[in-house]
């Protein structure tokens, strides 16, 4: 054996072929955390008007008059997000729902 | 052919227009930057560290993470997925800097600088990709700092020089814990037989 076949074997290991679900979904919640840090989030309605789609309880937000409402972010208070982070595969099956997604629902 | 190139085409506009929702701050952006490429992020990141696999989570959220406060300067040159790795690929070296940084290396003994253990004629019988996966998983199996030293050494082939720069160690601190990784990982090839 060469070095040359210690070098190919770094294209050999098995990885798992998925990320877990609670991974995806705590690295999306991260993501949203430090857009947020960073400055307001893009609203709601421009992402709904982009053909993004929504969840039933972004659908809420989107609707609501105030640019300053639209840009926060109501997956930190609900129980999708808590369930998809701790729970693999967890029964979330909100349309919309990026964390049903992670779940492959 | 053509069908490919419309495809590469295709996929740069949409890593494109990802990065440009994301910098607007757009959180379906961030769900779709990890819908798309957590995957092969994590598997990477898995290769390298495994079996320390609460690591691998961490990593790889971390690199998300360093990813997403960094996309200005995403330019669109490589594939977004290259840029992701590229990332990642940094952070696993600084954690391999950090983890040998924490060992003790030997100061002392008789091996020789690299080549120690003569390799060549291990289980000549298996093809190039069988031996590939076994190395892979022999490697795997090692006490973590072996396996850390092989993989730095070999997969992200770096030089014992640059290994030393990184850790603080010397050269040739650097070059016996390659030496004894190697010969470790022998006697776990051949006791794997």
């Amino acid at each position: 054996m060469t070095d040359d076949v210690l070098r190919r074997a770094a294209d050999e290991a098995v990885a798992p072929e998925q990320a877990s679900s609670r991974l995806k979904s705590r690295i999306y919640s991260g993501l949203v955390a430090a857009a947020q840090d960073a400055g307001p989030l893009r609203t709601l309605s421009e992402s709904k008007a982009d053909g993004e789609k929504l969840c039933v309880f972004e659908h809420a937000v989107a609707a609501l008059p105030s640019t300053g409402l639209q840009s926060r972010n109501p997956c930190v208070v609900c129980h999708a997000r808590l369930l998809a982070e701790r729970v693999e595969r967890a029964p979330i099956y909100w349309p919309g729902c990026p964390y049903a997604r992670f779940c492959g629902h | 052919m053509l069908k490919a190139r419309n495809s590469t085409l295709a996929s740069h506009a949409t890593d494109l227009d990802l990065v440009q929702a994301a910098l607007l701050r757009d959180r379906k952006a961030a769900a779709r930057l990890v819908e798309l490429h957590a995957d092969a992020v994590h598997a990477y990141v898995w290769r390298r560290l495994a079996p320390k696999v609460d690591m691998v989570d961490d990593l790889t959220q971390e690199v998300f993470l360093a990813a997403w406060r960094g996309l200005d300067s995403f330019t669109g040159a490589a594939p977004l997925r290259n840029w992701l790795l590229s990332i990642a690929r940094h952070k696993v070296e600084d954690y391999y800097r950090r983890t040998l940084a924490a060992v003790c290396v030997p100061v002392d003994g008789d091996e020789e600088s690299e080549p120690g253990v003569a390799l060549a004629d291990l289980d000549g019988d298996m093809d190039a990709a069988q031996k590939a996966r076994k190395v892979a998983k022999v490697i795997s199996e090692l006490p973590y700092e072996y396996a850390i030293v092989l993989r730095w050494r070999y997969w992200e082939d770096r030089s014992a020089r640059e290994m030393a720069q990184a850790t603080g160690r010397t050269e040739k601190a650097i070059e016996r814990l390659v030496a004894r990784a190697r010969a470790k990982f022998r006697e776990q090839w051949e006791m794997s037989k």
